[in-house]
């Protein structure tokens, strides 16, 4: 008897969803396996976006399939395929075009889209951007052409990378965020600083406790910003990078349990028969808290589709929750790592602070001092990883913890703790 | 087919002379000679740490080419992966310094090039039959082998031990 071959289909085409894809095939050789994406380019690895405002890189070498773990054979790939909607009686999806697409196991790896602040006036002009897909970046890079002056709002990772590309294509670059100091859902105000530094030696201007009220245009498209000071900030284009969204309007018929993400199990399994979800459109739980969390986050994202993957294909596997916090970046010059619960202002954590003129970190630890729960290195990040070990396992630290304070762990204390 | 072959370290051996990272930057080198070595700018790098955990242990640390390697799952640009004979691999190329590797190795055994701005790691010296650091170590602590073959070497020297023990 012939057996059935599994029809698999995945929504969305980055980092969940081709990791889930990934997973399937190598655990399942003859299912079919669909994934649906609603852009018109090749899957890629959406963190390298502003390289193509940079011109350092050409989307050529930023595409995903065939590098690093992304090696399945047999992966139908559908661009310009958004999903309209999902009738999990049925078990089928509608496309843009109308047609409707079987399933027998389904994964909703929609990820997420920028917010765009409600308060803010004028966005329909032209030269105010998002950055979110490679036709955005390349649409930044046609107005870049044209412009001496851009205004970032928001103080965020991503917007920071476009920033720093912004000024590497020779344009003056200002960025505008109400909080004191930039990257606050990383780090608090007084961590901040060598951050700050070295972003203004980089080129930027940093204008901060205010918020644009108003962008401000003719036929011509964005001339400035009004700020909620009554400033007046001339520019040639905006860029809002003000965090992102859950991509789960589609979802609405469904009967697909959604609050803020879609809700899933630990086993990345949604309400519905057959349905699951990772990635940013899914609401996860944070490891250490337990805490439900939505995140934003290519490593994760990579890591629950691989989960959701071999769910999928019947190999049961626990998805272990993450982090809301797990970051690593670079910053102009300056790296930084950030980890786990790191904003400890009016808490009762046990937090220990060191600052140097180039590196500072900060060790967060449970109230009762046995356990790592948060890290923050600015400037020098060897080894962090041990530190990110020790917080995901929520091992007890005791013998360990001066170490941990100094940041003089390495492996071969962890292995002496543990034989 | 053949299994593939591992760097495994017998701690009991290490006496921490750093031998091994000596030959590791070596090998890593332009020159692969270690006077000129010493003065090649960038300098080269060493991807075997030996550590010292008081008061008496030594312990050499590197990349384990984990079987789910976080590190290539995590790796945002695609610039890590595996190779055929098992050997998880940074393609220099393609690393954008973002460190996220960095930050997810649980042995710390990532290593930043601050002058290329790339991230950088064991690659088990593929130019090679044995690893630079195994051929290198004076007291055989490090030793390259099939997992079958050095599973086999510790349950003959616990047997022996047993035996030996019993006989008193």
């Amino acid at each position: 008897m012939a057996v059935k071959q599994i029809q698999y289909v995945i929504i969305g085409a980055s980092a969940a969803g081709m990791a889930a894809a990934v997973a399937i095939r190598k655990l399942d050789s003859g299912g079919s396996i669909t994934v649906l994406s609603e852009e018109q380019d090749m899957p890629y690895f959406r963190p390298m976006i502003p390289f193509i405002i940079s011109g350092k890189k050409k989307f050529s070498e930023m595409m995903l399939i065939g590098q690093g773990p992304y090696q399945g054979a047999n992966i139908d790939v559908r661009l310009n395929s958004r999903a309209e909607s999902v009738n999990t009686t049925d078990q089928t999806v509608t496309i843009k075009s109308g047609k409707e697409l079987p399933y027998d196991k389904l994964l909703i790896a929609t990820g997420s889209r920028p917010k765009i602040p409600s308060d803010l006036d004028g966005i329909e002009a032209e030269g105010v951007f998002v950055l979110r897909t490679t036709a955005d970046a390349r649409a930044i890079v046609r107005r870049a052409e044209t412009s001496k002056h851009a205004v970032m709002l928001g103080g965020g990772i991503l917007n920071l990378k476009a920033a720093s590309a912004l000024l590497e294509r020779g344009l003056e670059v200002t960025l505008i965020i109400k909080s004191p100091e930039v990257l606050s859902q990383l780090m608090e105000p007084n961590d901040a600083t060598l951050i700050r530094d070295a972003l203004i030696r980089a080129g930027l201007r940093l204008i901060t406790g205010c918020r644009a009220s108003r962008i401000l245009s003719d036929v011509s498209g964005v001339k400035g910003v009004l700020l909620d000071d009554g400033r007046e900030i001339s520019c040639q284009m905006v860029c809002i990078g003000k965090g992102v969204h859950p991509n789960v309007d589609f979802l609405r018929q469904s009967g697909i349990r959604v609050d803020g993400g879609v809700v899933v199990d630990r086993f990345t399994a949604c309400n519905a028969p057959n349905v699951f979800a990772a990635g940013d459109v899914a609401l996860t739980f944070n490891s250490t808290t337990g805490e439900r969390i939505a995140t934003a986050l290519w490593t994760n994202a990579v890591e629950m589709g691989h989960c959701a993957g071999h769910n999928m294909a019947g190999q049961p596997t626990e998805y272990a929750g993450t982090l809301g916090v797990l970051n690593a970046t670079q910053v102009a010059d300056v790296p930084l790592v950030s980890i786990g619960i790191v904003h400890t202002f009016g808490t009762h954590y046990e937090t220990h602070v060191s600052t140097a003129p180039k590196a500072y970190r900060k060790l967060v630890f449970t109230p009762d001092g046995e356990k790592l729960v948060g890290t923050l290195f600015v400037g020098d990040i060897s080894r962090a990883g041990l530190y990110h070990y020790l917080i995901r396992e929520n091992r007890p630290v005791k013998g360990i913890k001066s170490l941990i304070i100094k940041k003089q762990l390495h492996y071969g204390h962890i292995l002496r703790e543990t034989i | 087919m053949s299994q593939p072959k591992e760097i495994f370290a017998r701690l009991d051996r290490c006496v921490g002379c750093h031998t091994c990272d000596i030959a590791c930057a070596v090998e890593h080198s332009k020159s692969k000679n270690l006077f000129e070595a010493t003065s090649e700018q960038p300098a080269p790098k060493n991807r075997v740490y030996v550590e010292w955990v008081p008061r008496h242990h030594k312990v050499p640390v590197l990349c384990r080419h984990c079987e789910d390697a976080p590190c290539m799952h995590a790796c945002i640009s695609g610039a890590i992966s595996r190779t055929g004979e098992g050997v998880v691999i940074t393609n220099s190329d393609k690393c954008i310094g973002c460190w996220t590797c960095v930050m997810v190795c649980p042995y710390g055994v990532i290593g930043r090039h601050m002058e290329t701005h790339k991230a950088y790691r064991c690659d088990r010296c593929p130019d090679l039959q044995s690893p630079a650091c195994v051929n290198a170590c004076p007291t055989q602590a490090l030793v390259y082998r099939t997992i079958e073959a050095f599973s086999g070497d510790v349950r003959q020297k616990a047997a022996r031990e047993m035996i030996s023990g019993e006989g008193r």
